[in-house]
């Protein structure tokens, strides 16, 4: 910069030039300042490529004023973030020796980073002789930002479905241990991976950020006539506390799994039981928990099975493993009590 | 769910103590406090890496086997020759990689 600090013969005479050229080229150059294409043009005559002509886009897209521009040399310029490979093809297109584009990474002034596509183009006189360089750069930044999105969104649904399928595989295998009777064999996988969906419903609902626990529960509830049929045989009391994804799905299972095992032994084993299905957020000198309790009423008198099914597996081992909770499963005499206690959702983000 | 099964295909190997971790700080911890045979690290862990427990694993000489869902080449460069198990993984294949890895922790 101190050679324009210092005004040289250089800077002088390169203001001249563009002078000129904006008395030949009148309208041009009115045109080239106006477009959204950042525009540059070098001194060809200069090995040193010094800028004679920036327009308003170039310099909005590298941060510099005019005058710190002007007179510099354009690789110079561009040697701020962009890597070795590329100065040299750079140096080999002021050569006219690449005529492809050049995807360059530059740094700003205030050293924020940007991709642009360079293309630069000779300009002779009627000799042949190259007296300038022209040189237009395409703001690549939002493409690439674009496609690094892209590419983690990929490897993000590739992870998710990768971890379904090894859950519908847990699903299967424990059904085939649990019973040799097809019937029930396809009742008990088809009923989980629906279970499964619905939680993918919901989350899909919001783009994967994560999902309401009231609007949870009712999902979960739904195939067992939360909405018709045993409405009246729920009673549901909590705010919809926004969950992570891994929690969403952690925990639409379990309640699949408590509301299987109620009608089969529990409180809709009869005409007469109910559950009562009630969460909060507690406040502990660490974290804040999640405390959700599921309690059935006047269904048919409870006792401990005397071996544990894939329900209460699930329920107490996966929601305990997966969400870093505990789960109490307590079989009263007169209802089957089921108290989760989870660390409290903070920011819904994880995989 | 998919912990579950790896439980159970452990006891169906026969293991007879099998410790469940699903954080990276809960994991380092069971490292730091037992002696392992060996190790089954799901690469991924609640959105964070677990690179810290299989260089806790790797200081001690646990053998231990990556689990995945993304590709095998997205291993960290110095974990490349470790054997992976990538989900969903069938029981034969669980089976042959730990019963390696078992035999490797005996020599």
């Amino acid at each position: 910069m101190s050679k324009i600090n210092n005004k040289s013969d250089e800077q002088k005479s390169a203001e001249a030039d563009v002078d000129s050229f904006r008395k030949e080229l009148g309208p041009f150059v009115v045109a080239a300042e106006k477009t959204r294409m950042a525009m540059v043009f070098t001194d060809a005559n200069d090995p040193d490529n010094p800028i004679i002509f920036a327009n308003l886009s170039f310099l909005s897209l590298t941060g510099y004023d005019r005058e710190e521009v002007l007179g510099q040399s354009f690789r110079s310029l561009m040697a701020r973030g962009a890597s070795p490979e590329a100065l040299v093809q750079l140096e080999a297109a002021f050569a006219g020796r690449f005529d492809q584009d050049l995807d360059l990474h530059y740094r700003r002034k205030d050293g924020s980073e940007f991709w642009a596509d360079v293309f630069i183009s000779p300009v002779c006189e009627e000799s042949g002789k190259v007296v300038q360089h022209f040189i237009s750069l395409v703001d690549l930044t939002k493409g690439k930002q674009e496609q690094a999105h892209s590419k983690m969104l990929i490897e993000e649904l590739n992870h998710r479905v990768k971890n379904t399928l090894s859950t519908v595989q847990s699903i299967a295998w424990h059904a085939l241990r649990s019973s040799s009777d097809p019937e029930v064999i396809r009742e008990s996988i088809e009923s989980r991976i629906f279970a499964l969906s619905r939680s993918h419903d919901l989350l899909t609902r919001e783009n994967w950020q994560g999902a309401g626990l009231l609007d949870l529960v009712n999902a979960a509830l739904e195939p067992f006539g939360v909405a018709n049929g045993r409405a009246e045989r729920f009673e549901i009391v909590g705010q919809n506390t926004r969950l992570p994804p891994k929690a969403t799905l952690a925990l639409g299972i379990a309640i699949h799994e408590l509301a299987t095992n109620a009608v089969k032994y529990g409180a809709f084993s009869n005409e007469t039981g109910s559950i009562h299905i009630t969460w909060a957020i507690e406040p502990t000198p660490a974290m804040n928990r999640l405390i959700l309790s599921w309690r059935e009423k006047d269904g048919p008198p409870v006792a401990a099975p005397v071996r544990k099914g894939f329900g209460s597996q699930v329920i107490e081992r996966g929601l305990a493993h997966e969400l870093e909770g505990t789960v109490h499963l307590e079989y009263k005499a007169d209802g089957l009590v089921c108290t989760i206690d989870i660390p409290a959702p903070q920011a819904a983000h994880d995989g | 769910m998919i912990l579950m099964i790896i439980e159970d295909m452990l006891n169906n190997l026969g293991c007879a103590s099998v410790t469940v971790a699903a954080t990276v700080d809960q994991a380092i911890a069971h490292v730091d406090a037992k002696v392992f045979d060996a190790a089954l690290l799901d690469v991924n862990l609640n959105g964070i890496n677990s690179y810290p427990v299989a260089d806790a694993l790797a200081a001690r000489g646990v053998p231990f086997v990556f689990s995945t869902g993304y590709s095998v080449n997205g291993l960290r460069e110095d974990y490349r020759d470790r054997p992976v198990l990538t989900k969903p993984y069938p029981y034969r294949d669980f089976v042959t990689t730990l019963t390696r890895l078992f035999a490797s922790s005996s020599q």
